[in-house]
């Protein structure tokens, strides 16, 4: 019993003893997961429009961030520099379209997903040829003064980096659902030559989503950036996604959102009250199993699409 | 005029379903295992070992991973993101039963550690039996980073050794050193070459007999495959096993025929990757494939990292690093724009081609 | 006689070799009793009854969306009924797994094929093998011996139903690239090389020109005479069900309307006013 007490009574005596504690580690999972959650969004703009599960969304965070400090770096001010770089994602979409896409039309998925990790090492190389490799510094204004909240404390930047995390979803989520290129978006995804057999011109849908995961990507690289500099390990943050996907659902914007969530929280629960049992460092594969035990109850994740078979 | 087949005419079942039955493949086929076994040691002979440590060595180690894992993904339709995982299992479990049983033959060790990565694969594997696609390469994400992690953090497994590593100890088979510092490389490069040769054999056996169909039907459309009474469970397991197996002695081989000694980082994701673009790009659902494709994969760096000396183009280091990535990343893209069947494919066509030279049709 | 038909008589004759030809015999094969099927707010199938004779080819029509593919789909396990027993050889019972159907004699064809697309049409119907091979993967990983003798005895089986299908030359060809036609014939060698005691045949016609069609229809009357298999049928076209089939079942919205020959079923005035918007054109 000695050995298993770590596991089952230590965490719980830990989190009833200090409950301020807990609930700071639970903040603090939150907004780790809102983190999350703007990756995953991107994935799922892609996946959503295109059933390609786009593992270059990691490097596409990076990439901006790069781009951005890069400018920053040669004295163009704040605002204008990411003006551009929002211009760059956007050139990045239509030479992705142009050069890849087009090229790829009704292959399987895991030939866009190869293509997709093929992209990765390209923009990777690219991006590290013209901006250079050592850690960069993104500081573009953002306070990060600390708030104290009921006797929690919590910085300015983690708030301002959860509304804004809110604020995008929010409008994202109205675009899919109420716009026509929502639809046509969705369409899309459903079966390509269907929908250009109705007229939906797939090169625009494509260019305008990337587009959009681009700007997402930058948002993502700002914060990330910010809070931890912006080097190689950014592009990791695509793995990361995988288990928000899992739990969220692959086309659901929300699911992205709560998916996020629960992988930060659950994370940080488990490496605080439940690592030094282990030794440490489950955050690398915590969210995986948490992924692959939810898999064998709900397949489809929270708000996935059921799916159906046919013969 | 050289590649014909008039003339050879199939008069049993038997002769029909041969691995070759176009008699120049034959030919072909044991010229190359003429060059392989005696014709490469014969020129390497007082040479420095250079082509085989950064060549063939890891080739042949990588190209039997790739055959793993395309009969697990490429045949079986089971996508797996955790190849590096497998192989270290294969590698720690060699290392831990040659270090407590020095005596046992390290032939017979790889083997049992091949066992051992087959049932920890069928374990990652069970999930398959509810989720596919992406879902499961989540699955087998997750027995990537925690296998590392597990092999990382409980010391056991590296026999306690303060740096962390796990270094081959020196064994010899029939009185020729194989392993340690003291193995010559011509041995090593034998040894693997002797184990790719029989387990790419065998694997061909088993994709051309019943299990092979089984398993690309299940692939191809799996409703349908349990209809007509192939049961999934059993199939998609022993995909798993034997595909894990294949890993895990490749991995043992990576670290105690080429490596010498190494931590878990090399098994880490990006191996995992590696052995995926070998089968993507060597053509999904082909042993020949996975050969090749391992053949692209490990020629390419050294092709980029000596090509630009050879044409007198000197770089720096990290800006090469640089734009490898990006060759090799366009490379990718441009491989699967153009033939997402891969090398395997290409080689079809080439034979194709071949057998009606001169003519065109 | 002409040359093709005495040859594809003699490949029938092969095809039958080992196997006694019963006719009709007049015992029930499979019977469906009072089977209901829904999902979500669907109801597929009310209580519809009906059975199966041996040796004999028994239509299953109806509109579109009557619940005929779903009645298929029961009777080989792929769908689970609500309600009700399926009795087979005698044994009733409610649900069967796929896998067990495929063994106890029941093979199918799909409306839209279910072939294995990677793979040749050699291996597809060695797929239908699969239930009679014993051999485990560690002889097959040797392949020398008893493996290979197995691969080449199921082998010469298939390849009988190549001669009987007239498929010979396509036999390597991967299936994805074949036209549909040559695809159905494919499929429905798959299903011949499981030696059903029952086909289920889901629309085998469809899509097809006239002339495949009479090749069709050659073949199913072929493998019912020879093979004394038992045909459950899903069919749209008329002249085909009349001309073919021995006895008729009629669903509409999930429910039986009609059970007879195929006359009384042609003349029944609830099937006439099914149909009624689709026009049959008489012969």
């Amino acid at each position: 019993m000695g050995t298993l007490t770590p596991f089952l009574l230590t965490p719980f005596t830990e989190i009833w003893g200090s409950p301020v504690f807990f609930a700071e580690v639970v903040l603090t999972g939150l907004l780790t997961g809102v983190m999350y959650s703007l990756v995953a969004l991107g994935f799922v703009l892609i996946f959503k429009a295109s059933r390609v599960f786009n593992y270059a969304q990691g490097i596409m965070v990076l990439f901006a961030a790069l781009t951005l400090v890069g400018l920053m770096e040669h004295g163009v001010p704040v605002w204008l520099a990411i003006g551009l770089t929002i211009v760059v994602m956007v050139g990045l979409a239509v030479a992705v379209e142009r050069l890849m896409l087009r090229h790829l039309v009704n292959q399987p998925d895991i030939i866009l997903f190869m293509a997709t990790i093929g992209l990765a090492f390209f923009l990777e190389g690219f991006g590290e040829m013209v901006w250079g490799s050592n850690v960069k510094e993104l500081n573009i204004g953002i306070p990060d003064n600390p708030v104290e909240f009921g006797g929690i404390l919590l910085s300015s930047f983690d708030i301002i980096a959860a509304l804004t995390g809110a604020v995008m979803v929010f409008g994202l989520a109205l675009f899919f659902q109420k716009t026509a290129i929502g639809r046509a978006l969705r369409a899309v995804a459903d079966d390509h030559q269907a929908a250009l057999s109705v007229g939906i011109p797939l090169k625009t849908i494509w260019i305008t989503v990337w587009s959009v995961a681009g700007v997402v990507a930058l948002v993502t690289g700002i914060m990330w950036g910010a809070k931890s500099g912006v080097q190689f390990s950014l592009s990791l943050i695509a793995l990361k996604a995988l288990p928000v996907l899992i739990l969220g659902g692959f086309t659901s914007v929300p699911g992205a959102i709560i998916g996020g969530l629960i992988i930060g929280v659950g994370e940080k629960i488990a490496e605080i009250y439940w690592g030094p049992a282990l030794g440490g460092a489950i955050e690398n594969w915590f969210a995986y199993m948490l992924a692959m035990v939810f898999l064998l109850f709900r397949p489809q994740g929270l708000f996935g699409e059921r799916i159906i078979e046919r013969v | 005029m050289l590649y014909r087949e008039a003339g050879q005419f199939k008069t049993s079942y038997a002769a029909d379903q041969a691995i070759f039955p176009i008699r120049q493949d034959r030919w072909f086929v044991a010229a190359v295992l003429i060059v392989a076994y005696v014709g490469v040691p014969l020129l390497m002979k007082g040479r420095e070992d250079y082509l085989y440590q950064a060549v063939l060595i890891p080739f042949l180690i990588l190209s039997l991973a790739a055959i793993g894992l395309n009969l697990l993904t490429g045949y079986a339709g089971l996508l797996s993101l955790g190849t590096g995982a497998f192989m270290a299992v294969g590698a720690y479990a060699t290392y831990k039963i040659t270090t407590a049983f020095p005596e046992l033959n390290i032939i017979a060790v790889f083997l049992l550690s091949g066992l051992i990565a087959a049932a920890v694969g069928i374990m990652f594997g069970l999930p398959s039996l509810r989720i596919k696609g992406f879902y499961l390469a989540v699955a087998t994400l997750a027995a990537q980073f925690f296998i590392l992690w597990l092999f990382n953090k409980v010391a056991w497994f590296y026999n306690y050794a303060p740096s962390g590593t796990i270094t081959a100890p020196p064994r010899t088979v029939l009185g020729i050193e194989v392993t340690g510092p003291h193995a010559t490389a011509e041995v090593r490069y034998l040894v693997v070459l002797a184990f790719v040769t029989v387990f790419a054999l065998v694997a061909k056996n088993l994709v051309r007999g019943r299990i092979g169909r089984q398993w690309m039907a299940i692939r191809d459309m799996d409703i349908a495959a349990e209809i007509i009474g192939i049961r999934m469970l059993p199939n998609k397991l022993i995909a798993f096993a034997i595909s894990s197996f294949y890993c895990g002695v490749a991995g043992a081989l990576y670290i105690f025929c080429y490596l010498g000694s190494a931590e878990t980082e090399a098994f880490d994701i990006l191996l995992s990757f590696s052995v995926l673009f070998m089968i993507i790009i060597g053509g999904l659902g082909s042993i020949l494939g996975s050969i090749l494709g391992a053949a692209f994969i490990t020629l390419l760096p050294v092709f980029l990292t000596n090509a630009p000396q050879l044409v007198g183009l000197g770089m720096r280091a990290d800006l090469q690093k640089h734009f490898e990535f990006m060759i090799f990343g366009s490379l990718i893209v441009v491989f699967l724009i153009v033939e997402p069947n891969g090398l395997a494919r290409l080689w079809q066509i080439t034979k194709e081609k071949l057998r009606r030279w001169p003519f065109p049709y | 006689m002409t040359a093709a038909a005495t040859a594809q008589a003699s490949a029938a004759v092969a095809l039958a070799d080992e196997i006694p030809a019963p006719r009709a015999t007049g015992n029930v094969l499979l019977a469906v009793d009072d089977i209901s099927l829904s999902f979500g707010g669907v109801q597929a199938l009310s209580h519809v009854s009906f059975d199966i004779r041996e040796g004999e080819i028994r239509a299953i029509i109806g509109p579109n969306g009557a619940g005929k593919s779903s009645m298929l789909n029961v009777i080989n396990g792929f769908y689970h009924p609500n309600s009700g027993t399926i009795t087979y050889k005698g044994t009733a019972r409610r649900e069967m797994r796929p896998d067990q159907a495929a063994r106890s004699g029941i093979a199918r064809t799909f409306q839209n094929i279910a072939l294995f697309r990677g793979m040749t049409t050699l291996d597809n119907i060695m797929t239908g093998r699969n239930t009679m091979m014993r051999r485990n993967f560690l002889w097959q990983a040797l392949y020398w011996g008893p493996a290979r003798r197995e691969e080449i005895e199921h082998r010469a089986k298939v390849e009988e139903i190549i001669d009987f299908l007239e498929i010979q030359a396509i036999r390597k060809t991967p299936v994805g690239r074949l036209p549909y036609g040559l695809q159905k014939r494919v499929e429905l060698g798959r299903a011949l090389a499981a030696e059903p005691d029952l086909l289920l045949l889901d629309e085998p016609m469809a899509g097809m020109n006239t002339e495949e069609k009479e090749d069709m229809c050659r073949f199913i009357l072929d493998v019912n005479a020879q093979l004394g298999t038992t045909i459950a049928l899903i069919e749209h076209d008329m002249s085909v069900v009349m001309d073919i089939s021995d006895r008729v079942v009629v669903l509409d919205y999930g429910v039986k309307i009609a059970d007879g020959p195929p006359d009384e079923v042609r003349t029944d005035p609830q099937v006439i006013e099914a149909y009624l918007g689709v026009t049959h054109r008489e012969d």
